[in-house]
């Protein structure tokens, strides 16, 4: 009951905005390991199809034992992007866009946290009111 | 999905750019120095920095790219530079070979100050990211409050 689809959308923004977090601290602690390739993570465009945001091709579960099509199931997925070269040792971190990245990752934690709050303090409203 | 990590991979960041930074002042401080313990001028020493990754413990099976990437830097080795050293003519060098030649450091002091200021940015930028990391475990204090 208190488990709408909001909260679990939240929830797994918050997850992403973590596992994001470790990536980019991951990618700025190696900035001089030569030969190192950044991480990233997508999240994102799962969430929009999942929404139906995006289009695509809808599929339905008739039966609960029927296994899950891809992208159902909401996960972040930590993929490794070894597609350019910053520099001569083949490390491709790019240190302003890591930054960039950092503080639009702590805003988006902050914006899920604060909608998280406003969601509980809601249902807490509803409990006390009812109680008087 | 915890955050504490976060700091974990930071830290080892600082503390990889902290030993950078101490191998470059010491290779500066020995940059005249013609007498080391097993003989010879003072080699030029840098670190050797690896991405360390992650145990493998505790992923769930079957789910391998949810994980998160690793668990930061770590200093695989310092090694010495094997470039020839500087000699400089100096037949009043105590240390001067039979050709009157004083065999100095390898060190170039334009290649020091660079990887200095390398070193010192990108501890900066780690110390930034766990501001963040920081910043966002405290927010997270405040779900339900």
């Amino acid at each position: 009951m208190f488990l709408t689809p909001t909260m679990y959308v939240l929830e797994k923004a918050l997850d992403t905005a973590t596992l994001r977090q470790r990536t980019i601290a991951h990618n700025i602690a190696n900035v001089n390991t030569p030969g190192f390739k950044r991480y990233q993570v997508s999240f994102e465009d799962q969430l929009s199809r999942a929404l139906g945001l995006e289009p695509g091709l809808p599929l339905y579960r008739t039966n609960p034992y029927h296994l899950p099509p891809s992208g159902l199931e909401l996960a972040p997925q930590v993929s490794r992007d070894t597609s350019t070269t910053m520099r001569q040792d083949g490390n491709n971190v790019d240190i302003d866009r890591e930054m960039v990245d950092l503080a639009q990752n702590s805003l988006n934690f902050n914006v899920a946290v604060q909608q998280l709050n406003t969601r509980l303090a809601m249902l807490r409203y509803v409990i006390n009111e009812g109680r008087r | 999905m915890e955050l504490l990590p976060a700091l974990a991979i930071s830290a080892s960041g600082l503390t990889a750019e902290r030993l950078r930074l101490d191998i470059i002042a010491n290779n500066l401080a020995n940059i005249n120095t013609t007498r080391t313990p097993r003989g010879g001028p003072y080699r030029r020493e840098v670190p050797v920095f690896a991405e360390r990754l992650q145990e493998a413990m505790g992923q769930l099976p079957g789910r391998p790219s949810s994980r998160a990437p690793g668990a930061g830097v770590e200093v695989a080795a310092i090694v010495e530079d094997n470039s020839p050293p500087r000699l400089v003519y100096d037949p009043s060098h105590p240390d001067a070979d039979a050709n009157d030649y004083v065999h100095l450091p390898n060190i170039n002091i334009v290649n020091e100050m660079v990887d200095m200021i390398t070193a010192s940015r990108a501890y900066e930028a780690n110390v930034t990211v766990l501001n963040a990391a920081k910043a966002m475990t405290l927010k997270a204090l405040e779900i339900g409050r």
